[in-house]
């Protein structure tokens, strides 16, 4: 099984989902820098990224979040974080993100959350 | 009194060997009176340390080791990190301003401060000549 994986689905209202599976680290963040990189280009700046499948983040991982969410936000999108493990979320927490950051259960919500 | 635990490891400068890392010090901490729920952010102290060696260390291209010593006792799981790179000294840089870092897309210096946040002890000693030493201390409570 690969170290980091991504899948990529378009919803509706111009959203992108990314799901992201195993490890996001200082190995594996360019991939996921790549993808964001990419939608970026393509004018879209509403992405929903769900936590759900990562086991492991360092800060190398949430670097890439850092470096994006300013600019989805200058183009009227953002980024929505969804349904990250507890020790996902407790790096978030360790570096003071999680007040920066939008999180939500759901794909409905997080959709929601970027209207 | 409890055994002593001690345990080591060598990898050299690649981020491949980074999940090596984590697996050698989750098993180390597995055989630790070290509490469960530390397990996650001691790994990712460790991985954080690495991590700045294996990307600063070293010049690009250039091979270097990079040397994990595991000694976990009743009181404390301590880590130490040798490299024969760069000298560089974690204690230099202050803490971020979290707010600061993401409006300007700042992406890099957040280990030191994981580091920092995580272990009870963080000390870096510069052997001359020989190597740089990282010391990552977690009381056991």
């Amino acid at each position: 099984m690969p170290a980091f994986q991504i899948v990529k689905e378009k919803l509706p209202e111009g959203v992108v989902f990314l799901g992201v599976r195993g490890f996001l680290d200082a190995h594996t963040f360019e991939e996921l820098e790549k993808a964001i990189n990419d939608i970026f280009e393509e004018g879209i700046y509403k992405l929903v990224v769900d936590l759900a499948g990562l086991d492991y983040i360092s800060s190398a991982g949430a670097g890439v979040f850092i470096g994006a969410i300013g600019t989805a936000q200058e183009n009227d999108g953002n980024i929505i974080l969804m349904k990250p493990s507890p020790n996902v979320k407790e790096v978030f927490d360790l570096l003071g993100l999680s007040q920066i950051f939008t999180f939500r259960d759901s794909r409905d919500e997080a959709a929601k959350a970027l209207r | 009194m409890g055994e002593t635990l001690k345990d080591r490891l060598v990898v050299t400068n690649d981020t491949k060997f980074l999940i090596v890392v984590r697996d050698f010090v989750s098993r180390c901490i597995r055989q630790s009176r070290l509490a469960r729920e530390e397990e996650n952010k001691v790994i990712l102290a460790v991985d954080e340390a690495v991590t700045n060696i294996i990307e600063h260390g070293y010049d690009e291209g250039a091979e270097g080791s990079i040397e994990i010593e595991i000694e976990g006792t009743e009181e404390q799981f301590k880590v130490m990190i040798r490299d024969t790179g760069r000298v560089f000294n974690p204690e230099s840089i202050p803490d971020p301003d979290m707010k600061d870092h993401v409006h300007r897309g700042h992406k890099k210096g957040l280990g030191i401060f994981l580091m920092r946040q995580i272990m009870d002890e963080v000390r870096y000693k510069f052997k001359d000549g020989v190597k740089n030493e990282l010391t990552l201390v977690k009381f056991i409570r």
